[in-house]
């Protein structure tokens, strides 16, 4: 017995070393897709990306600790072949420490998660909104299959181009004309459904200047299926300093 | 031994009847198909007639569908097998030959069988649907030589339907589960022995019906059948609900006989700590099809009703589409639990065999399989983050996140098994393998879906279908054919062929991963979920994409030839070819038509995962005391 568990801790000392190997390339990897994220347009985008990167770091570092725990012991435990019935001499039907420390891992693992990202980025979603004492009211109206938008405040009522000033929040008034649609403009981080009889608000603070032709993130696309007409259900965006778009107001509105 | 009815009856040949093979055994299956099909087009027929519709219309449709599949039921054996008795009419004999597997009947082992054959004719029809979506996207335009939009719609909705209700929903539960579950608690069959043999039968009819909708209009919501969409984007959205109805009662059916089976047929000294574990986690599956699916399908029918009857429970300017998804979720997400926790429960009913070790920290993973499917039942909310008010999103946030704690028990117990052992691995065990591997980064990419900051963006995108592809696909169809192999002696009495067995696990993993890894990717750049035509920044990931599908998709005919061949002109399997010391490995393979003679019943004196040189047998045959 005594030398089947001298084994083991020799091969957990093999096992470190795939965890460590296994850790320096998967969390290089990600390091390197994090350097070259997509853009990030809006405040609201950086608080949801922040909250998908550090998911990426840990469950690389999960995946790395378990897939290689699995992978390593089935090749170091492995028989010679299928012919081979011997038992093994270590036949021990649970290791306490080894179920101490994965359910302390797991329960602590969750609770850091429920805080950091999913609450703390809730709350500062949460908190751009009831900051924003003026935000920039629209009024998205979605139908089968475009999207109009007005600007009741300025006076501008039905374009079919979302144009936005940077640096303001921006209060997107959501209603449906007809079926279940999803507002989405990848670059800026969030979504909202439409859901007909009911009015959703999405709050976004754009930060970062272009349209649609300069980088196709920018653009307001449906992501709820809505028919046939809903991958073209799209919509160009531009996104403009404020001065440009108080001359933008001053030429649409009436 | 717990015994019904059935099989109190005494047979005098446990091997049942030897006639061979003859043609005429195929006269239930052609009655049925006749009888369902003049049933669906006469009633259909009349009641357009009466309303001054045409056939295609939703309400002909629906009553069509109706007594079609009534009739097909009638004429699949289930007339003289067991109504005519009830109008006191003489019942059919019991079929104990080749014949019990063309006709409805109340053995479970020819039940389980057609369900392996109707979830692989079902996979392959759902997997071309698959391959047609990826070749319109070999393109970012609208490929009008290949499918219109309307068609590639109509095209995703009949794959993932058909995917997630008539391959993943029985796959294991179906083919693997109503097989062994007999066999492994030591009874001669399941306790409702004739709803299990009805259960199949209503499974060809509702897949068929989903195939064919697009011949009546088909339907564009994809899966989910959405209202108001629902309503208004084809008739053929009659066929989804019914289809998916008719499916989910075909589930609840084997759920209520695993449970059933579970509580009252257990072999003498069989208690709950040393029922297998694969029985554990059907069990698991059957708790939540049995206390969740009745929410789910009352919503699929009032979607319909908002369809033919004029009324407006989502539908309409007083319509609440969300009360839709509520319920739709309130099954729908526990459902990948239904999937999932057999997949699990035969990991770990496999490891110990193949690793020779006893299955470590036992009682923590069958907490974990239940514990599983409780959290289930209150968490389908996070389908939706992007459409509910913000006070529902912290609270199924977090318990969606605390599915990985019992989750995690499964993969403890799966390594604990391994480490130190002297693991044998066969292509059944290899694949499992690799359904770890790939069920980890499922699972693991289901956290930023479960994180609503996370998921605001990520939802709908190709994200998420990466993400349950590599649960569905990855874990239980690796896991269903792992199984498939692993219990094909018992089935048979022969084996597969390792190498070509070996040689597709390989591929499959290869193929897969290249199929849905970059579709993690093509998710955070912006691409939404069904989509047609797409932003040609995204052509070179989605070429890639199909390309590797197309071989993924390919591979699949080499364990459909492997099954095939090896079940006609495989090796001979000794009765226990692994070495296990689970119970249904202690009997005759292939199994007989009565798997435990008459006279004679296993007694659970042990647990059946010692596998310490010099072990006792964990059963020993005790005769039957006479009643």
């Amino acid at each position: 017995m005594n030398a089947a568990k001298e084994n083991l801790w020799k091969a957990f000392r093999g096992l470190v070393v795939v965890w460590i190997i296994g850790l320096a390339i998967g969390e290089t990897l990600i390091a390197w897709g994090v350097d070259n994220w997509p853009i990030l347009g809006s405040i609201q985008a950086h608080i949801t990306a922040d909250a998908t990167t550090y998911l990426m770091w840990q469950a690389v570092a999960i995946y790395v600790l378990v897939g290689g725990t699995i992978v390593y012991s089935a090749v170091r435990f492995r028989a010679s072949s299928m012919s081979d019935t011997a038992a093994p001499t270590y036949q021990k039907r649970t290791w306490a420490p080894f179920v101490v420390t994965w359910l302390a891992l797991a329960i602590a693992i969750n609770l850091a998660n429920t805080i950091y990202p999913g609450m703390v980025g809730l709350e500062q979603l949460w908190g751009i909104q009831l900051d924003a004492k003026k935000p920039l009211v629209i009024d998205v109206t979605a139908q089968q299959w475009k999207w109009t938008f007005s600007y009741p405040k300025q006076g501008v009522t039905d374009v079919s181009k979302l144009v936005v000033p940077e640096g303001r929040t921006i209060d997107f008034v959501l209603r449906s004309k007809d079926v279940v649609h999803d507002f989405w403009v990848p670059a800026w981080g969030e979504k909202k459904d439409v859901i007909p009889n009911e009015v959703r608000h999405l709050f976004i603070t754009p930060t970062v200047l272009g349209t649609t032709a300069t980088n196709p993130m920018i653009r307001v696309q449906c992501t709820m299926i809505c028919g046939n007409g809903h991958p073209l259900m799209r919509a160009p965006v531009k996104v403009v300093t404020a001065a440009d778009f108080k001359k933008w107001v001053a030429n649409n509105s009436f | 031994m717990a015994s019904n009815e059935m099989q109190a009856q005494p047979l005098e040949d446990m091997g049942g009847n030897k006639d061979p093979f003859a043609i005429g055994m195929l006269f239930p299956l052609f009655r049925a198909a006749l009888w369902g099909l003049t049933g669906y087009f006469a009633a259909a027929w009349i009641t357009a007639a009466l309303l001054g519709s045409v056939i295609v219309d939703p309400l002909p449709a629906t009553v069509g569908y109706v007594v079609g599949l009534i009739c097909w039921l009638l004429g699949s054996g289930l007339w003289e097998g067991w109504i005519r008795r009830a109008f006191g009419g003489k019942e059919a004999p019991s079929f104990t030959g080749v014949e019990r597997y063309f006709r409805f009947g109340p053995d479970s082992k020819s039940t389980a069988v057609r369900y392996v054959v109707f979830n692989v004719v079902a996979f392959f029809f759902a997997g071309m649907a698959a391959m047609a979506i990826r070749v319109q996207l070999l393109t970012p335009d609208s490929t009008s030589w290949w499918m219109s939009e309307i068609q590639y719609n109509e095209t995703f909705g009949i794959h993932g339907l058909m995917m997630l209700l008539a391959v993943a929903a029985s796959a294991i539960v179906g083919g693997v589960g109503y097989y062994l579950i007999p066999l492994m608690l030591g009874t001669r069959n399941v306790v409702f022995p004739k709803l299990l043999g009805l259960s199949w039968w209503l499974l060809p009819p509702a897949a068929f019906a989903v195939f064919m909708s697009p011949t009546i209009g088909g339907f564009q919501t994809g899966w989910w059948g959405y209202p108001p969409l629902a309503q208004n984007s084809g008739s053929g959205i009659v066929f989804y609900v019914l289809g998916a109805a008719t499916l989910l009662m075909a589930s609840l059916l084997g759920a209520i006989n695993i449970a059933g089976t579970m509580v009252y047929m257990r072999a003498k000294g069989m208690t709950l700590g040393r029922v297998p574990i694969f029985v554990w986690g059907l069990f698991a599956a059957a708790t939540i099809l049995i206390v969740e699916s009745p929410a789910t399908y009352t919503g699929a029918l009032m979607d319909l009703s908002d369809m033919i009857a004029g009324s407006h429970f989502y539908t309409g300017p007083t319509g609440h589409p969300l009360a839709y998804m509520d319920q739709f979720w309130f099954l729908f997400h526990p459902e990948v639990y239904v999937f999932a926790l057999p997949a699990f429960a035969i990991w770990l009913e496999i490891l110990p065999a193949a690793a020779k070790r006893p299955l470590f920290a036992r009682g923590w993973a069958i907490a974990g399989l239940v514990g599983v499917s409780m959290l289930g039942a209150m968490l389908g909310v996070h389908h939706y983050f992007t459409a509910v008010s913000d006070a529902r999103m912290p609270i199924f946030m977090t318990i969606t996140e605390t599915v990985s704690i019992p989750t995690g028990f499964i993969y403890l117990s799966a390594i604990g098994t391994i480490w130190g052992g002297r693991l044998r691995i066969n292509a059944a065990v290899l694949l499992i393998l690799m359904a770890m591997m790939n069920f980890l980064v499922g699972g693991l990419t289901g956290i930023f879906n479960a994180d609503v900051p996370a998921d605001l963006q990520l939802h709908n995108t190709y994200w998420v279908i990466a993400h349950f592809h590599y649960t569905i696909l990855g874990a239980v169809i690796f896991t269903w054919i792992g199984a498939l192999y692993w219990w094909f002696p018992k089935v048979t009495g022969r084996k597969i062929n390792e190498f070509w067995g070996k040689f597709h696990a390989w591929w499959f993993f290869v193929f897969f991963n290249c199929t849905f890894f970059p579709m993690f990717i093509a998710g955070i750049d912006g691409m939404n979920r069904r989509i047609a035509i797409y932003l040609p920044y995204l052509h070179q990931i989605n070429m890639f994409i199909s390309i590797s599908a197309f071989l993924l998709g390919a591979g699949f005919l080499i364990p459909l030839a492997n099954l095939a061949y090896s079940w006609r002109y495989g090796p001979k399997a000794d009765a226990n070819p692994w070495g296990s010391k689970g119970l249904e490995w202690q009997v005759k393979s292939p199994t007989p038509y009565v798997p435990y003679p008459a006279t004679i019943e296993p007694e659970v004196v042990g647990p059946n995962d010692n596998y310490a040189p010099g072990a006792k047998e964990p059963f020993v045959w005790v005769s039957t005391p006479s009643k």
